[in-house]
Order: C-alpha cells, then sequence, then structure tokens
C-alpha cells in the first residue's frame, strides 16, 4: 500500500489521530439523512428525499446510481456540505459536513464541476493553483508547496503538457482533466463527481473512470460520484447507492444491486443482467417492443 | 509557469509609482500660468533639505496651494474610482460594471442637489459652505448603497444578478428623481451649481483636513478589498465554485460591497461622477498584469491616480485659461479606448 | 509559510499610509505670497454675504470677478487699480483689455494667484460662495457686493467707494443716480403703470421673477411685470401670458444690433400672434446692460420709461429731449407707437444709453 500523499494540513480542526484510527475504516458515513425542497412554505414541498444512511471507505469508488429526479444531486450537495440535511447527519471523519467553515471544508472535500465558466481568461497552471487556496490564509502569495502540489495534480491526470495554455483555448476533454487536477490540488479526502460523464465522448469517459480507480486506490481518496451509466457504474464502482424518485431503493456492490427486475422498475427499460468474469455486472437494454 | 511573488508585485508597483511621480511634476508644471521646472525642482529641493521656508513666491502659492492639493484630489480620487470599478466587476461577474452600476452616484447627486437646495435656504458662512455639499452627497450615497444591498439579497445572502439589477433599477429610479429636482431648480440660480456639480470635476479646491479624510478612506477600504484578493480570483468563477473551494462567499461580498461603495462614494462626494474612469482602468491593468487581483488592485489605484491626473492636467491646458470638465476629457479618451477593447476582445 | 504573508498586507498599508501622509503634511498652510511686500494696512468690514473681512485699507491690485463689478469700478473711476477681469466683462470697452482670469462661475485660480490681487471683488449674486471659500484659503482678501434692488445696487455701490477709497466720487455718483430716478419717479407719478412681460428667453418661454433687480427696474420704469414668481428666472407657458395679456413686451436688445428684426423673429413664433401687444406691434427694448445690476441700470430704466410712456416724455412738441444731466449722451427721438426702435450711442465713458 503506498504511502499517503498528503501531509497533514496544520488546521486546528484536524481529527486527532485518535479519532482519525477509530475510524479508520470509515470515512464517510451518511446516516439517515434527509432533506426537502420547499421554496414557498405554504405549498407542498417540490421535492422530498427520504432518509437515507450509507458509509464510505477510504479507496472506494461510490457510484450515486438513478434515473433523472431522483434526487441524487441532491444528495451530493449534502455530502459536500452545501446544504444541511433536514433530519440525521453526515458525517467526513467524525465532524458534520455542513457545520464545517468554508475553508476547512474545502481542505476536505472537492467538488469536480463539470464545467468551469471563467469571466476572464486564465492559464492552466492558474486554474490549477485555484485548489490550493483552501490551504492558504487571507492574503497570501503562491509558495513552493503549492507549486509542487499542482504540478503533481497535472502530472495525476497527465495534463501536465498542458500547464502553460489558456484554459479556453484547450479541448474539452482535456479540460474536464484539468478540473480534476484543480481538485486534487485541494489534496482532499473526499472526490464528489456530479454526472461527470455526460459531454465526454466514450474513450474519454473510460479514460476518466481508470484515472479516478488508480487515483483513488494511490491516494486512498474517497470518490463519489452521481451517474445514471448502468455499465460505467457497473464496471468501476465499489458501492452502489440506487434512488428512485427521492427513495433509496438499495446499497451495496454492483453485483448486489444490478438486479434485474429492480432496474426494470427503476430506469422503466427492458434490460438483462449478465455477471462477467470479472464479478462485474453488465446490462443490456432492449427496445421496448 | 511563473506565478505572482511578492518580488515581482513590489516591482510593478514600483514602476506604477514611478510613472505616477513623472506624471505628478509634469502637473505640477503645467497649467494656465507658466512655471519652470527647473526653478520648482530647485526650490522643492531646497524646502526639502530645509534650506528655505518656502517656494519662490512667483509660482508658490498656484504650485503648492492650488495645483498640488487638486493633484492630490486626482490621486485619491482615481485610485478610489479604479479599485470600487475592479472591486464591482469582480463582485457582479460583470466586465461591464463601474462604480456607478449600482446607482451609488446617482444617490450622490440627489444628495448633492437636495445639499445645495437647503444651503440656499438657510445661509451658511463659506467655510461650512465647502463641506454642506459633499457631506449631503455622502449621505445620499450611503442610503442608496444601504438599500440596494436589501434589494439584492436572495435567501439571506447576495447574489450577484439580483445585486445588478437591484442597482440598475435604483439608480434609474434616482435619476427620476434627479430630474425632477433639476426641473423644480429651473428657475433659481442653483441649477447651474446642479449641473456644474453632477458633470463631475476635480476644481473644487480640497482642504487639507478633506484630502486626509480621503486619503485614510481610501486606504481603509481599499486595503480591506485587497486581503479578500485571493477570494475575488475565485469568486469570477462563480459562487457555488467558489464555496467549493474554501471561499466564504458571504463575507467576501459583503465586505467587498461596502467597502467598494464607500470608495465610490468617497469620490462621489468630492468630484461629483466622472465616468470612465472606474470602468476602464480595470480593463487596461488587466490587459497589462493579468486577472489576480492581488496585482490587479494595486495596480488599479495607481493606474487610476496615473489617468485621472493626466485627464485633469488636460482639462486644465487644453482651452487656458478655461476648463473642461475633467469628466468631458475622460469620456472623450475613455469611449474611442473602450472600443478598442471590445474590437481586441472579439479578435 | 502563512505568517509571513499576513503581515505583507500590514507592511503595504503603512508604507502607503505613510507617503501620503507625507505629501499632505508638507503642504504648507498658506504660501501667502498674494500680500503687497510690505505687511498692508488691513481694515475689517461686512461684505455682501454679512461676513466679516480684513481687506487692505488701499487696494490697488483689484481682480473683478463680475462683470457689473467692473462696470461699477470704471463708474468710480478705479480702472488704473483694476489688474484684471472676467472674459465676460466687456463694458466699457477698455475692459476688454484688461488681463482675464476666466469665467464667473468658474474663474481660474491659478491666473488670479498669478496676478498678485490685494482684492478680490465679487457679485453675491453672480458668482458662486465655492469660489469665495477657495480664495479665503488661499489667504486672497474678498469682498463681495449684494445687489437685488435699485436701491441695494445704489447703495453697494457707495459701499464700494467706501471700501476703495473714493468715497467722494461715490457720494457723487450715487447722488447723481438717486436725482435721476427721482426726477422719473416724479414724472411718472400718477401714470398708472404699464403690464409688460420681460422675455428672458422666449424658448422655453421664461421671464424675471418679482425679487430680482430686474424686476425692480421695471416697476422704477413704470411698469410692472405680470409674472408673480419667486424665482429668480420662472419659466412661464404662453397660455397664462395670454391669459394675462400684458399691454407690452419687454426684451434685452440682441448682439445683432436690430430690435426690429428681434421682435419679428419674436411676433413670428407659433401662437404669439393671439397677444394683443404682438398684433399690435407694442414693444420696448431694453439694452443688454439690464441684466447687469451696475449703475448703467439707471440709465436703461430711464430709456425704457421713455418707451413705455412716450405721452409723458413729450413736454413739448419738437424733435429733441430737453437736456438730460451733463453726463449722459443725446437719446433717441421719440416715435410713434407703431415702431419703437431705440438707436445705440455710446460715449467712451460711464452712462451709455442704448
Amino acid at each position: 500500500m503506498s504511502t499517503p500523499h498528503r501531509t497533514p494540513t496544520p488546521s486546528p480542526s484536524n481529527p486527532t489521530p485518535d479519532q482519525q484510527r477509530a475510524n479508520s475504516d470509515v470515512r464517510l458515513s451518511v446516516e439517515q439523512a434527509s432533506y426537502v425542497y420547499a421554496p414557498n412554505p405554504s405549498q407542498a414541498p417540490l421535492f422530498t428525499l427520504e432518509a437515507l444512511s450509507f458509509q464510505a471507505k477510504p479507496g472506494e469508488i461510490v457510484a450515486i446510481l438513478g434515473p433523472n429526479a431522483s434526487g441524487k444531486s441532491t444528495l451530493l450537495k449534502l455530502i459536500s456540505g452545501a446544504l444541511q440535511p433536514l433530519s440525521g447527519r453526515i458525517f467526513l471523519n467524525g465532524f458534520a459536513t455542513h457545520d464545517l467553515p468554508p475553508q476547512i471544508r474545502a481542505q476536505r472535500i472537492a467538488f469536480v464541476q463539470q464545467e468551469s465558466r471563467l469571466l476572464f481568461p486564465s492559464r492552466v497552471w492558474e486554474f490549477v493553483l485555484q485548489g490550493r487556496h483552501a490551504h492558504g490564509h487571507g492574503l497570501r502569495f503562491v509558495t513552493e508547496e503549492d507549486m509542487a502540489v499542482a504540478n503533481n495534480a497535472l502530472t495525476q491526470v497527465g495534463a501536465s503538457h498542458l500547464a502553460d495554455r489558456w484554459m479556453d483555448k484547450i479541448s474539452g476533454g482535456e479540460k474536464q482533466r484539468v478540473i480534476l487536477a484543480r481538485a486534487l490540488a485541494q489534496q482532499p479526502l473526499l472526490l464528489l463527481l456530479d454526472e461527470p460523464t455526460l459531454h465526454l465522448d466514450i474513450g474519454a469517459q473510460v479514460d476518466l473512470l481508470e484515472s479516478l480507480r488508480r487515483l483513488a486506490a494511490e491516494n486512498r481518496y474517497t470518490v463519489i460520484i452521481v451517474t445514471h451509466e448502468l455499465n460505467l457504474t457497473g464496471e468501476y464502482a465499489d458501492q452502489v447507492v440506487l434512488l428512485q424518485k427521492g427513495k433509496c431503493l438499495r446499497v451495496g456492490t454492483p453485483a448486489s444491486v444490478f438486479q434485474r427486475d429492480l432496474l426494470e422498475h427503476v430506469f422503466q427499460a427492458p434490460l438483462t443482467v449478465e455477471m462477467t468474469s470479472s464479478g462485474r455486472p453488465r446490462v443490456t437494454l432492449f427496445n421496448k417492443q | 509557469m511563473r506565478p505572482l511573488t511578492l518580488g515581482r508585485l513590489f516591482l510593478r508597483c514600483g514602476i506604477l509609482a514611478v510613472v505616477l511621480f513623472v506624471v505628478v511634476v509634469m502637473a505640477l508644471k503645467l497649467g494656465a500660468v507658466q512655471v519652470s521646472l527647473y526653478g520648482l525642482g530647485r526650490d522643492l529641493i531646497r524646502v526639502l533639505l530645509h534650506q528655505s521656508s518656502g517656494i519662490s513666491t512667483d509660482y508658490g502659492m498656484i504650485v503648492v496651494d492650488i495645483r498640488l492639493p487638486r493633484i492630490l484630489l486626482a490621486i485619491v480620487v482615481g485610485a478610489s474610482l479604479s479599485v470600487a470599478g475592479t472591486s464591482f466587476q469582480a463582485l457582479l461577474r460583470n466586465p461591464l460594471a463601474d462604480p456607478y452600476v449600482l446607482g451609488i452616484s446617482s444617490g450622490g447627486a440627489v444628495g448633492a442637489i437636495i445639499a445645495l437646495m437647503l444651503e440656499n435656504q438657510l445661509s451658511f458662512s463659506p467655510e461650512f459652505a465647502g463641506l454642506i455639499t459633499p457631506f449631503g452627497a455622502f449621505l445620499g450615497a450611503a442610503i442608496t448603497i444601504a438599500a440596494v444591498y436589501f434589494l439584492g439579497r436572495r435567501e439571506g445572502q447576495i447574489d450577484s444578478t439580483t445585486l445588478l439589477l437591484g442597482g440598475v433599477i435604483t439608480a434609474s429610479f434616482l435619476n427620476a428623481i434627479i430630474m425632477f429636482l433639476m426641473s423644480s431648480l429651473a428657475g433659481s440660480n442653483l441649477r447651474g451649481g446642479a449641473t456644474y456639480w453632477m458633470m463631475g470635476s476635480l476644481s473644487t479646491l480640497p482642504s487639507k483636513s478633506l484630502l486626509y479624510l480621503l486619503g485614510i478612506g481610501f486606504l481603509v477600504a481599499a486595503g480591506a478589498i485587497y486581503t479578500t484578493s485571493s477570494d475575488l480570483n475565485l469568486l469570477l468563477a462563480g459562487e457555488k465554485e467558489a464555496m467549493h473551494l474554501g471561499v466564504d462567499v458571504r463575507r467576501v461580498q459583503i465586505l467587498v460591497y461596502l467597502a467598494a461603495s464607500i470608495l465610490t462614494g468617497l469620490a462621489v462626494s468630492v468630484s461629483g461622477a466622472i465616468g470612465y474612469v472606474g470602468l476602464l482602468v480595470p480593463h487596461a491593468m488587466r490587459m497589462i498584469f493579468g486577472s489576480d487581483h492581488r496585482m490587479l488592485l494595486p495596480a488599479a489605484a495607481l493606474g487610476g491616480a496615473i489617468a485621472l491626473v493626466i485627464a485633469d492636467t488636460i482639462a486644465r491646458t487644453v482651452v487656458a485659461p478655461s476648463e473642461l470638465q475633467v469628466g468631458a476629457v475622460t469620456a472623450l479618451v475613455g469611449a474611442p479606448f473602450f472600443i478598442y477593447l471590445l474590437r481586441r476582445r472579439l479578435a | 509559510m502563512p505568517g509571513k504573508t499576513s503581515s505583507f498586507g500590514a507592511r503595504v498599508l503603512v508604507i502607503c499610509a505613510s507617503s501620503f501622509l507625507f505629501c499632505v503634511a508638507n503642504l504648507p498652510a498658506q504660501m501667502s505670497s498674494a500680500a503687497a511686500p510690505a505687511a498692508p494696512a488691513l481694515h475689517e468690514v461686512v461684505d455682501g454675504y454679512g461676513r466679516t473681512v480684513r481687506i487692505p485699507v488701499n487696494p490697488n491690485r483689484i481682480i473683478s470677478l463680475a462683470p457689473s463689478v467692473t462696470e461699477t469700478l470704471y463708474a468710480l473711476g478705479v480702472e488704473g487699480r483694476l489688474v484684471g477681469d472676467t472674459d465676460y466683462c466687456d463694458y466699457p470697452p477698455d475692459a476688454q483689455k484688461k488681463p482675464k482670469v476666466g469665467g464667473v462661475i468658474n474663474p481660474n485660480l491659478e491666473q488670479i494667484a498669478a496676478l498678485h490681487p490685494d482684492l478680490v471683488v465679487m457679485s453675491k449674486e453672480g458668482n458662486l460662495l465655492e469660489t469665495v471659500r477657495a480664495l479665503d484659503s488661499l489667504g486672497i482678501p474678498t469682498y463681495a457686493t449684494d445687489a437685488r434692488s435699485i436701491e441695494q445696487i445704489i447703495s453697494s455701490t457707495q459701499k464700494l467707494a467706501d471700501v476703495l477709497n473714493v468715497s467722494k466720487v461715490g457720494k457723487a455718483l450715487t447722488a447723481d443716480l438717486q436725482q435721476r430716478l427721482s426726477t422719473l419717479q416724479s414724472k411718472l407719478a400718477g401714470v398708472p403703470p404699464r403690464r409688460v412681460l420681460f422675455i428672458v428667453w422666449p424658448e422655453p418661454l421664461m421671464s424675471v421673477g418679482k425679487s430680482t433687480f430686474i424686476a425692480d427696474a421695471i416697476r422704477k420704469a413704470g411698469a410692472l411685470s405680470i409674472v408673480d414668481s419667486n424665482q429668480d428666472w420662472p419659466q412661464v407657458s404662453l397660455e397664462e401670458v395670454v391669459r394675462l395679456q400684458p399691454d407690452f413686451l419687454v426684451f434685452a436688445a440682441s448682439h445683432s444690433g436690430s430690435a426690429e428684426r428681434d421682435f419679428e423673429l419674436l411676433a413670428n413664433r407659433p401662437g404669439w400672434q393671439i397677444l394683443d401687444a404682438v398684433r399690435n406691434r407694442r414693444f420696448a427694448v431694453a439694452s443688454e446692460a439690464i441684466i447687469r445690476p451696475a449703475p448703467r441700470l439707471v440709465s436703461v430704466i430711464e430709456d425704457l420709461a421713455r418707451q413705455l410712456h412716450p405721452d409723458v416724455f413729450l413736454e413739448k412738441p419738437g424733435p429733441d429731449e430737453p437736456a438730460a444731466p451733463a453726463n449722459v449722451s443725446p437719446v433717441s427721438q421719440p416715435k410713434p407707437l407703431a415702431s419703437l426702435v431705440s438707436q445705440s450711442s455710446c460715449s467712451a465713458e460711464t452712462s451709455c444709453v442704448l
């Protein structure tokens, strides 16, 4: 097992070694978290995410799977700390994610955006250095450590050669890698991705998932991906949280979650499920007759 | 990869400071009355070395009592407007934002006109007379700042789009009030004074205490904004993204909004609404130095000072002994420059 | 190394603050280089603003910041001590040759300072309080006249004469002006005043308010302005004028010179034919001196009275008027009501009837 990549950040909210060891196996713990979206208090809520629980370990890739409007993005926002759960709690190494101050939270959780619209163009290396903001104090300039981490992040995603290019002049796939590099520069415990494969072609999709698997294994990240891609999930996820219309229907390994009747019910489409030699399920969709 | 370091920052700011110094010396020399550079330099050195008590009486009063305060005023106002413009462009994520887009100058104008009307009704002695209008203008600006803040909130937090809309609406409402006030002033002697104020000029001779006040206000407000430079860099990408990268979006927005508004209010109170400086100097500095606010903010301050001192010098020399309004000079130079910037962007 | 950079901001602030404060602190409070080499004798007077100002007893480098002030200074015979005036000071013609210091509301401080004046004379109506304040802070003595009525014009002329050490000349001038006015009063006693509209600007139609000196001048000329407003330059609607139907239209001569032409231009504006005064061509032209609160105004009043009440002044049939006071040039012949045109004739010195 390779040594952990990051050095502990000297922040006051760092859990003690005892606490870390106590939770050494479980990093993320979602406990009966629920959410209600009701912009108008006098009317019925627009969306409800019912209480659900699951846990994730270091090095694991968890897929939050479901059709559109099943509450996947809401769950991701709860995990990222952007939203506060109506009931229940979400712990990252023992700390409730919503209660963390923004800077500390950014040191632990990195959200990988699909796109990044910049108002004024910047270079790739400047963009990746933005990820280091969480580790600074107030007015500060770029340190040697920042440079090293940023360079390393670019190398890890295979984009070092892009360092001096302008952000608006690189391709979509390259941009996606740079955005991932920025997230890695935050040196997080948790990597969150919301439908990252949406705009990518198949080759790029596979590239991305392969990288994530490698990064999670090497650096002990916990990766949470929101997706509705069945086969990618089946192939790469270690754990699947299956959602439909705000309800969590099952949590488990792909093999245990990918049951034909269950999937057909959730996705409203006829399909078959096969097991490959590596123990991963593969789903084949049929035409509706 | 060449990130900004402290050394590089000081070097670039140093160069700009030298440019500012040269511009100031030229501005001291040029004007309606001829002043010899050599004589001036010689006298200045003597004063600094405490060899003589003052500058030659031929041009001493002109240079020290009339031109120098005016140049200092131009420096502070130019720097304030540029820093405010840069901040609003970042806060509102809009490259067209300038210090007046949220209605602060309109609020200041309303305050100034009302102050002029009051001044006329109750007669003040001349010492106070100089302060009533700026005070009224600042009060008008402050009320506008508070009103737009409350209008610009969404779910309890500043939202840049809502803020921009709220500000624009407030500005047009206040402009309507200004038109109403001006028409009710139509028959009186005050109308000339009000129009003159609104066009923006640096010709009111500032007192020392006013300069102190402006200078300290600038340093405090601009300093506060500067501490959020790296946050502003991230804020440009979007509020959600910035939050995920560790920015305390709410705190930064409130601080930048208040500080930039105060800078604008101070500038507008003493000089009316001088346009284009707060819009174009940030863009020019961005073209030279990039959009890292740690470099951009000081560069904008110095660049704004340089620009306004030059504009003011042109305003008072081109048709000497008369003066152009400095707002007219900035518009005449600014508009073509703005077109140039637009075309560059499209290219 | 976070600690290193957080003090950076503080250091920058300190450097900027100290350089700025250094700059401002080295601004000497006043250079006072405007004063004459030997400390002049000063005395205190109260000026038009009600301020008590300390000015030299015998100022001999005077700058005038208003055309009315310049005219008054020439009328008092002190033009030799006038070292500068505004761009708009054009009467008497000699005034145009004096060094110029800019406009009335925006005089150029540098040029004023360069002339090293020991007194700057301003008018409360024309100049801005801001200018007073600026000159005060530069240590240049200022004195403002206050002239909102004919009486005040005369009394402030006397006060100015006292300030400038020419009281006797001032008394002679004011006595003459008073005398002419009272002669006029007696001639017009018992004559009903003409109802007139004084036109400052035709479009938008602007007239004068009742507390201006122009309205006062009109009253002294045996007329009454039909506009009763507290504003100084009120805008009136043509409808209101039609309703009030003034007997005469009065306007100031334009630079084109021909009063007939001015009237034609006015009469041809849409809607103006409704006015009796236009149809019957009853108008009077005052010289442009009517807008200046200066001694010349009395001559303008006399001329206006002659145009509005020709019958009063036709004491004996004949082409010429009886001799007027010595320093007034011959006036134009009284003409039939149909076309009243004044001719200009200016003497080089003080009073002039246009």
